[in-house]
């Protein structure tokens, strides 16, 4: 087992990854920027080492520096968490040149999900459903013309090197292509480097439904369940919960042992999950993320499974201990994720937290590292915490969740926490009746006002 | 042993009391033959509890001030030179060789003071501006991180 681990992170996936160390026994190095110095997870590790100032650029993406960090340490291993460096296989590989072990899948795999015309072309070599569209980019607008025409109008025009909810322009009719392909290239070029773009079905009122996988990099693969991520705005997920109100057991272990299959073809190493839009009891692969998610606690929740904790054993060479039949599925969980922002503009509010009280009780979870007193800094995302419940029906979730929301202090700042305490209150909500487009439709409508 | 005059407890809270108003970490005084010492211990480097106004311990070994005599806080004079990235700090050009500065030197702006070793690469780290060395924070081969005080130039 890895001696000590550099966390390649902040906030609370960096407590998240600390937690998992500690129970391992595994000795721990913090990252950080200047501005955040008083991290609580910088507090409890081992040993820390200040990389830079806050510019996520010169610090929690900087290569040379978290190289160097490993040296000075003797780290023998590195956590990516998600986001920064987390599905960069240029990072990855220059860990492995340095002898330094990347707790996340073989960089050739990162690279070919990375590539979303890839990773399309090679789930459906996989036998994974996908989105009706175009077979890899479009070289001309006559091409698209054509490609737009065979599978219907509207379509989304979208980055191959974006992902995320990032790079994608919608035309609703021919005559809108012209204008949406060619800003869909001028910002690709501009945020990702590379104006390679291909066309999509739009579907109408799907459901954002993923699963979770995980494999030892030697032929062996178990999915671990779906989470409905349907609750977004723009394009950033908002609730997340498993299992779906909108499919069966049968559909589940369906579209769960085409994924797991698929990942043990490609003898695929870590977790990662595969994104699916959802409708008409039609699986339609979108992309896969080849990380550890915000959301994993959710799936943790409902099968009791230590996600980080396999994800470091897997990436110590060691084979999977959990056979898909060892995987049960008990009661539902949601997540919220909570974001220092007005509940109405969403404008940001960084600053000090004056008074924190995190819900206990039964089936309540917190993953956040703010503390009382503590000042978010301007730099980073907004993400205040994740609060996760678990029930052993769906009701009995959103009952736990709504007293917990109504529990949870955070002051000083403005939250997301009133938009949440709306939502459980809603019939769509509480009937689980919703897709992708109903959080901006019930926000456009005046949801939170009044 | 019973001591041979009672003890003066008024002394002894009102040397606390000093000790917390000045942030002495210990004082002693005597008088009329009787020696008096109060004391505080250090914070401890790892806490059970997290607590808000601890600082994160620092195992990269905390700084070793050289020919100090006041305990002043070296990040908060106006010619401290930090680290400008993580890695080995070397004091001469190879082993063996002359450190390129000692207490005392005279430097100008763009002399090199220094080495930072990273990955392989060695980094020579300029003086920012004309000066005197006055302090020398760290010691050769010691492993440095981002924005450590490492000299200070007058």
């Amino acid at each position: 087992m890895f001696d000590k681990i550099l966390i390649a992170n902040r906030g609370e996936i960096a407590l998240r990854v600390l937690r998992a160390c500690k129970e391992l026994g595994i000795a721990t190095v913090a990252v950080h920027s200047t501005a955040d110095a008083d991290a609580m997870h910088v507090r409890l590790a081992d040993e820390s080492v200040c990389i830079g100032p806050p510019a996520a650029k010169d610090s929690y993406l900087n290569i040379y520096a978290l190289v160097s960090a490993c040296e000075i340490t003797g780290a023998d291993a590195v956590h990516p968490g998600y986001g920064f460096l987390s599905e960069n296989a240029r990072f990855a590989e220059i860990l492995a040149e340095h002898k330094i072990h990347f707790i996340g899948p073989r960089a050739d795999h990162i690279r070919l999900m990375g590539d979303k015309i890839e990773a399309k072309r090679t789930a459906r070599q996989l036998g994974i459903p996908v989105v009706p569209g175009s077979d890899g980019g479009v070289a001309s607008d006559a091409e698209a013309r054509a490609i737009a025409a065979s599978i219907g109008f509207p379509v989304l025009v979208k980055a191959a090197a974006g992902g995320g909810g990032r790079g994608m322009k919608v035309a609703h009719s021919e005559a809108e292509l012209g204008t949406a392909l060619a800003t869909a290239r001028a910002e690709a070029k501009a945020a990702f480097g590379d104006d390679v773009v291909y066309l999509e079905r739009v579907l109408g009122r799907p459901r954002h439904i993923e699963i979770q996988v995980l494999g030892d990099g030697k032929g062996h693969a178990i999915h671990l369940g779906e989470r409905d991520c349907s609750l977004q705005r723009r394009h950033q997920k908002v609730w997340e919960e498993g299992p779906s109100p909108a499919i069966n057991a049968g559909e589940r272990d369906q579209i769960g042992e085409t994924v797991a299959k698929a990942m043990r073809e490609l003898k695929y190493l870590g977790v990662g999950t595969v994104e699916f839009l959802y409708e008409d009891g039609q699986f339609y692969f979108i992309e896969m993320n080849t990380r550890i998610q915000v959301e994993h606690p959710v799936t943790e929740m409902i099968t009791g499974i230590d996600l980080i904790l396999e994800q470091i054993r897997v990436a110590d060479d060691a084979e999977l201990a959990i056979s898909q039949d060892d995987v049960k599925f008990l009661g539902h969980a949601i997540e919220c994720r909570i974001n220092a922002e007005n509940p109405v503009s969403f404008r940001p509010s960084p600053g000090k937290i004056l008074h924190y009280h995190p819900p206990g009780g039964l089936g309540v979870r917190v993953d956040s590292a703010v503390y009382q007193g503590y000042t978010i800094p301007p730099y980073y995302d907004s993400l205040v915490g994740k609060l996760i419940v678990h029930g052993k029906t769906r009701g009995e979730c959103l009952m736990r969740l709504r007293r917990a929301l109504d529990e949870i202090v955070v002051d000083g700042i403005e939250t997301t926490l009133p938009l949440f305490r709306a939502l459980v209150r809603e019939p769509d909500i509480a009937d689980g009746n919703y897709h992708i487009h109903w959080l901006e439709r019930f926000l456009a409508e005046g949801g939170m006002e009044g | 042993m019973s001591p041979k005059a009672p003890i003066d407890q008024d002394l002894i809270r009102e040397l606390a009391r000093l000790l917390d108003e000045t942030g002495l970490t210990e004082i002693e005084i005597e008088q009329k033959g009787l020696r008096v010492r109060v004391g505080r211990q250090a914070p401890m480097m790892h806490a059970s509890l997290p607590s808000p106004v601890h600082v994160a311990p620092h195992p990269v070994a905390t700084p070793v001030p050289a020919a100090l005599e006041t305990q002043v806080d070296p990040m908060k004079h106006p010619g401290v030179v930090t680290s400008p990235m993580v890695g080995v700090a070397y004091m001469a050009p190879e082993p063996g060789a002359r450190p390129f500065v000692d207490i005392g030197s005279v430097v100008k702006a763009g002399d090199t003071l220094l080495i930072i070793e990273a990955m392989k690469t060695m980094n020579q780290i300029p003086a920012p501006s004309a000066g005197t060395v006055i302090q020398i924070l760290i010691e050769d081969g010691r492993p440095v991180e981002f924005g450590e005080p490492l000299m200070i130039i007058e």
